[in-house]
């Protein structure tokens, strides 16, 4: 164990710097959830690629920097130091990349992975269905093979980013008579084809996130499943294995929250109640523990082991501190707290944060969920009720 | 910068977690609580395996390791509730007496000839040491009333450091006690453990064991570097791994039932191993105190890009 960069490292970590101060936009960018502000997220993408700071954790033949797991922790604290905003293109990076590398063809790496780098093209997930939340295996939208093509029939739901997003990604039964996990594909597909309707969903602060998405007969070419018909359920579990794992929410994100909202509190100190100053030094102290955690996970995984159940704990203990670090903000500012913007002018981004990190313990996967992962894969209780 | 645990520190934790584990079960507890709580057979084992020394240079018969391996080894002392004062005086005294410079009986230490009771103004007693006997709520524990003038800050985060090691030890042993107790008890017609109100809390335990764990032995590293701000992280890992067994222990005798209060079950034994290190080497607000006067005092740099600060 060191607690010392490399010279190395010191460098990367200035160079990163150097770049983030000189292009992260000085004003918040307007919520990604709406088409003003996904337009400036998009094009935030594109600045980024320009510096080839889009994809570092990528291969360089992909578009990437192909930087180590230590390297990568080192870009993302700069990233939040500096106030980057939140990634558009996060299904992209973190989510399907990863995944188009491990079961991809030559071919479906060459062409969806140097757009998705880009910025070019903006990925939306389809994971679930009116009837298949938590519950994946019950996907019941159809694919069925008609010569080089799928005809998909059904219904997505929840799905990020597919308001405004170009591609999306899910998982399809292929054969009729399949039951759960098996006889499921995923597939890719543009979310512009012929038969596909989105429905944006308002969310609960107003705007439009995530959508339904319903397919009509809509005519897939069969180049796009990923991995082979049928083996849906194995790529899927190795893309929420990456998306509940390390990558899906960096430390430096809450580190940055946490700075934030020490801040926030010494503004309010006179008012602040005994309660609120030791939620505020936990909040620091959780997202330290999360930092070393992921560090100690990278490490781990940079010397050969694997993930496994930790992406539970790691997705229970992030999420629950997210929510209440900005609960203690909401409760720092009062009266204030209700105010979408502030006397000053400035957007109350506590308020959009808090609303934000109450949807952290139910998607990628709901904490109960997550809950029973945890004590049955890692804990060795027994299970019930799964089929 | 890394927060990589090698392959030697778990191995040798490992070793040392395979010889307590045949060596020191609960049946060697309830000898030792019948028996008087103290086993000369069982601290020459831990003298053989060259514990004592684990931090003795080897020029002074020791093994010459550091603060961190010393943590991880003392996870294994919390985790079989181990009564002999290993911890005490191989894990704290000795660094203590090395930064001091009182090197004379190092020797001594790790041949297992000597120990080395421990008096800090923080505590208002010594263990293992001399004076009129105080009773712990622990029956392994043998406290003496002691006028402890001593106020190093150094002694003091070596102690604090080292009873967080054996608290997240201690949390790991009652997370599993509860759930084996979970597997076996049926009501209802199934295990307990099938039960969601069951497994959700026991997975709540072990979210804050695995993450008090990294706390740990970075604090540990931080006070082996003598780093300015090792005090901070220290308490940092107290707090973290007094919260991870206080509740690890409640968590663990709700779900053991009235069987868990009554003396037949093992449990107890952790759990008042768990409240004595708790309240031991400053309490939970005293290290948040100390924590505050960093974070909200602006004495430590905070901040995604201060990990390791």
């Amino acid at each position: 164990m060191h607690l010392e960069c490399t010279p190395e490292q010191d460098a990367f970590r200035a160079e990163v710097r150097a770049w983030m101060e000189a292009h992260v936009p000085k004003e918040p960018l307007v919520t990604l959830e709406c088409r003003e502000g996904y337009d400036q997220h998009v094009e935030w993408e594109r600045t980024l690629s320009s510096g080839n700071w889009g994809m570092v954790t990528w291969p360089e033949a992909y578009g990437g920097r192909g930087l180590d797991l230590i390297q990568w922790l080192i870009f993302e604290e700069e990233y939040f130091r500096a106030g980057g905003p939140n990634r558009a293109n996060q299904n992209g990076i973190f989510l399907l990349g990863p995944t188009i590398m491990e079961f991809g063809t030559d071919e479906q790496k060459k062409r969806f992975l140097t757009p998705m780098a880009k910025g070019e093209v903006i990925w939306a997930q389809a994971w679930s269905e009116p009837g298949a939340g938590s519950d994946m295996a019950a996907i019941s939208s159809k694919a069925v093979r008609d010569g080089d093509h799928y005809v998909i029939t059904g219904q997505k739901t929840w799905s990020s980013r597919a308001a405004f997003a170009d591609w999306g990604f899910g998982m399809f039964r292929t054969d009729p008579d399949s039951k759960r996990h098996k006889g499921l594909t995923f597939i890719l597909f543009d979310i512009n084809s012929p038969g596909i309707t989105r429905r944006p969903i308002r969310q609960l602060h107003g705007d439009t996130g995530f959508a339904e998405l319903f397919f009509d007969e809509v005519r897939v070419p069969v180049e796009n499943c990923l991995a082979g018909e049928g083996e849906g359920w194995n790529v899927a579990m190795a893309t929420a294995g990456f998306e509940r794992g390390l990558m899906l929410r960096s430390p430096g994100r809450f580190q940055a929250t946490a700075k934030r909202l020490v801040d926030l509190y010494r503004k309010h100190e006179a008012e602040a109640s005994p309660a609120a100053r030791e939620a505020v030094l936990q909040a620091w102290m959780a997202a330290q523990a999360y930092a070393y955690n992921t560090y100690a996970v990278a490490a781990k995984i940079m010397a050969g082991g694997k993930i496994g159940a930790e992406a539970s704990l790691n997705k229970i203990f992030w999420s629950e501190l997210d929510r209440s670090m900005h609960r203690t903000a909401m409760q720092l500012l009062g009266a204030h707290a209700e105010l979408k913007r502030f006397d000053d002018g400035s957007v109350n981004q506590w308020l959009e944060g808090y609303i934000f990190s109450l949807s952290g313990p139910i998607y990628a996967g709901s904490n109960e969920v997550q809950r029973n992962i945890t004590a049955e894969r890692m804990l060795g209780l027994p299970r019930v009720g799964a089929g | 910068m890394d927060m990589l645990l090698t392959e030697d520190q778990l191995a040798l934790a490992e070793t040392v977690r395979d010889y307590l584990a045949g060596t020191h079960g609960p049946e060697v507890l309830r000898r030792l609580d019948a028996e008087g709580n103290r086993d000369p057979a069982i601290w020459q084992g831990l003298v053989d395996m060259g514990l004592t020394g684990l931090l003795v240079p080897e020029a002074q018969g020791g093994l010459g390791m550091g603060l961190v391996d010393a943590a991880l080894i003392a996870a294994e002392c919390g985790r079989t509730c181990l009564a002999e004062p290993l911890v005490d005086t191989a894990f704290v005294g000795v660094p203590w007496l090395q930064a001091q410079g009182k090197t004379d009986q190092l020797a001594d230490v790790a041949a297992g000839r000597v120990t080395l009771p421990l008096a800090h103004a923080i505590n208002p007693w010594v263990a293992d040491g001399a004076g009129v006997a105080l009773k712990s709520v622990d029956p392994m524990r043998n406290l003496a009333a002691s006028a402890n003038d001593n106020a190093d800050p150094h002694l003091l985060n070596l102690g604090a450091l080292m009873s967080a090691a054996q608290l997240v030890g201690l949390a790991d042993a009652m997370l599993h006690l509860a759930v084996e107790y979970a597997k076996i008890r049926t009501q209802f017609g199934q295990p307990i453990g099938a039960f969601q109100a069951i497994k959700h809390q026991l997975a709540t335990c072990a979210v804050a064991i695995e993450f008090a764990k990294p706390v740990v032995w970075q604090a540990a590293q931080a006070l082996q570097d003598r780093r300015p701000s090792a005090a901070v992280h220290v308490s940092h890992a107290k707090v973290a791994a007094t919260d991870a067994a206080i509740l690890t222990a409640e968590t663990a005798i709700q779900v053991h039932g009235a069987m868990g209060y009554t003396y037949e079950v093992d449990l107890h034994f952790w759990m008042k191993r768990s409240w004595a290190l708790s309240g031991a080497w400053g309490t939970r607000a005293f290290h948040l105190k100390r924590v505050d006067d960093a974070v909200l005092g602006g004495t430590l740099a905070i901040g995604p890009e201060n990990t390791f600060a």
